[in-house]
Formats: structure tokens, sequence, C-alpha cells
């Protein structure tokens, strides 16, 4: 489970620093008071939009790519945990698991869209 | 204020929140969501989506190294995890039915004094290195809710076993609740659920509790991203800071005592729930 952890942590900071340096470039006179008021993440909250984004190069994409990233990693390690007390016969935290893993992705997939 | 300018303070900030979070078990969110609306004026559902980003990027880093330091019961968070992430869910859901309400200021009250409840509690305790005299419910027994860890301030395996199970994951449903609407992690009430009712030595619930607090704050962040609420251009850079300062409070912890760990605890939720209040009534 901690590599699972250290390879999607490293793979969201890798994608997230270079998505956030190439942000800086491209808007070199950039204020905090513009990127407050202006959340783009909207435009690439569906796949086709944030295939688009990606495909275009958009710093806002990956930045994007990179949160998504910050947030499976933890659902990736509940996976493993189904892995894991299974393999050690564990029943009861199997069967835990697997319902905190569906919960997780009811949340993101059905609760969220119906809450935006 | 300068976009680069901008990034580089949200990036030191984060390093300060990454640090107090990871010794503290309590996430980097009860550091970053207050800066970012009282000195940067974001919007509060931004803030809270934003900061959970913080909670995340704690949580990854400290359960590396606190797996690999032993000190984490993922059994036991594991199965908590049954009461958090349903709550987590139910208090992003109202957490974007309240703001379009305008009754978040009252709930930044009732979140604060909620907070200084905890204290007394955990000052009466402070002088505690280890529990004793822990009686396991059944459910704790049948699942063998029991473990050891190298403690390095003692210089020797510290063993311990689980006490009541069916408090801890009543309290562990309102710890949810409390990370889905406020996006601070809620480690305040996990540590209150490990440490109080299962009775864990302080250093297993305060790891434990960072475990628990990434699985959480997913269940949390994925309903507010979706919703819109999560800012990725502020969050780069409060992810990365946060990493920072998070790997170099889980280095510090395990040499720590037990006792250093709830001093550093206590003021930690003083000062939270203080600016909680005075940003509930409207003061600076």
């Amino acid at each position: 489970m901690t590599l699972v952890l250290r390879i999607g942590l490293l793979s969201a900071l890798a994608i997230l620093l270079s998505a956030l340096a190439a942000y800086l470039v491209e808007n070199p006179s950039g204020t905090s008071a513009g990127t407050i008021s202006s959340n783009p993440i909207t435009s690439y909250l569906t796949l086709a939009g944030l295939a688009h984004g990606l495909a275009t190069g958009t710093p806002e994409a990956y930045l994007a790519l990179g949160t998504f990233v910050l947030i499976a990693t933890p659902l990736l390690r509940v996976a493993t945990g189904i892995y894991y007390f299974g393999a050690h016969h564990e029943r009861t935290l199997t069967a835990v698991t697997v319902t905190v893993l569906i919960l997780l992705l009811l949340g993101i997939l059905v609760i969220g869209p119906l809450i935006h | 204020m300068e976009l680069g300018l901008f990034v580089l303070i949200l990036a030191l900030v984060a390093i300060a929140a990454g640090f107090v979070g990871s010794l503290t078990g309590l996430g980097g969110g009860v550091v970053m969501i207050p800066v970012l609306l009282i000195f940067f004026g974001v919007p509060f559902p931004i803030a809270v989506g934003t900061g959970s980003v913080t909670i995340l990027a704690t949580s990854a880093t400290t359960g590396a190294a606190y797996v690999r330091d032993r000190l984490t019961d993922i059994r036991i968070g594991m199965f908590l995890e049954i009461a958090t992430v349903p709550g987590a869910l139910v208090g992003a859901g109202l957490t974007v039915f309240l703001t379009h309400s305008n009754l978040d200021q009252a709930l930044l009250i009732a979140l604060g004094l909620v907070l200084l409840s905890i204290v007394p509690g955990a000052i009466g305790r402070r002088h505690e290195e280890l529990p004793a005299g822990v009686e396991p419910d059944r459910r704790s027994l049948a699942l063998g809710f029991r473990g050891e860890y190298p403690d390095a301030a003692l210089g020797r395996t510290v063993a311990y076993q689980a006490g009541d199970t069916d408090s801890a994951l009543g309290v562990m449903f309102g710890a949810g609740i409390v990370s889905g609407m406020f996006g601070i992690g809620a480690g305040v009430f996990k540590v209150l659920a490990l440490d109080r009712y299962l009775h864990l030595p302080m250093k297993v619930s305060t790891a434990t509790s960072n475990f628990m607090i990434g699985v959480t704050a997913a269940a949390g962040a994925g309903v507010l991203l979706a919703a819109g609420y999560i800012n990725p251009v502020i969050g780069a850079p409060v992810a990365v800071g946060t990493v920072v300062g998070a790997y170099i409070g889980s280095r510090i912890l395990p040499g720590l005592h037990n006792r250093t760990v709830r001093w550093i605890f206590v003021p930690v939720i003083v000062a939270l729930a203080v600016e909680t209040i005075l940003r509930g009534f409207g003061l600076p």
C-alpha cells in the first residue's frame, strides 16, 4: 500500500509542478485576484473536456489532471486493501473495504455530478 | 498581487500547514483554509475544496512514512472508514446546500465551539503516556483489533488492544460529516475516537488518523471537485508545499514523546477554534 501512495503522490506532484510552471510562463501578467475569481476546473470535469485540454497542451487541463490523480490515490490504496485483506482471508475486513470503495466511487461518479 | 509571488506565498504557507498537519494528525487544512479565506479573500466553498487538496497531500506523504515506521494500524483504520466515508458524502452534499442558503457563518461558530469542547479532555489526559486497563468489546476481540509498535522514544515495543468500537464508529461518522463540510480533515475527531474510545497509544492514534484522513478527504473532495469547488491553480502550489512540510513533520514524529505530540495538539485546536468562531461572527 505504501508503494501505491508513493507512486500516486509523486505522479500527481510531477504533473502539478510542470503544469504550474507552464501556467506561470503563459500568464506573465497574471494576478492573484484574477486567479481567485476564475476557476477553470469546470472546463475539465468531463472526459471530453479534459481530453481536449490535454491534447491541446492547456496548462489548466494538466493542473486538473494532477488534482484528479491526487484524489484518486487514496482510492487506489483502498483497492489494494481489498487484495491485502482477501489474501489474508479476513472476510469481514474485505467486505468492509469493498463497501468503502463503492461508497467512494458513488460520491465521485453520482453524488458530485448530481450536485453540479 | 503578482501571480508568481502569490504562488510562492501559497507554497510557503502550505509547507507550514503540512508540518503542523502531519505532527498533530489534524491535516494541513486547519492552517491552509483560514489563510485562503482571511489573507487572500478566497470564497468559502472554494477554500474548503482547495483545502481538501492539502489534506490529501498530507495524508499521502505521512501515511507512507508512518506505515514504514509501523505506527499506522491499517486494519482498524480501514474498518472505521465504513463510518467516515458515508459521513463525508453527507457533509460535502450539505456544504453545497448550506453555502447556497447563507448558513455557513452559523456553522463556523458551531464548529469552533465543538473544537473548544475537545480541549479539556486533551489537557486532562496530557500526562498519560500509554493507555492502561483497556476493556475491549466483542467486535474488537472478534476482529482481533490489537497490535504493537516500536516506540523509539521509550526504547521498547509497545503492545495495545482496541476498546469500544461502537462509540468510535459513532464519532467517526460525525468526523466524516465535519470533514466533508469544512474540508479540515477532521483529524481532531478521528484522534479523539482512536485515543479516547479505542484507547490506542497516542502515536498510533495520530498515524492511523493520518491514514484515515486521506480516504475520508477523497470522499468529500471528489464530491466538491465535481461540483466545481476545487481551483487547481491554487491547489497545485498548496499540494507541493504541503508535501514538503508533511515529510519534515513525519520524520520528526517517531522520535517524540507522546506528551510532546499532545502539547502540540492542544494549541492547534484552540487556534483553529478561535479562528472559526471569529470568522463566524464576521470579525477579522
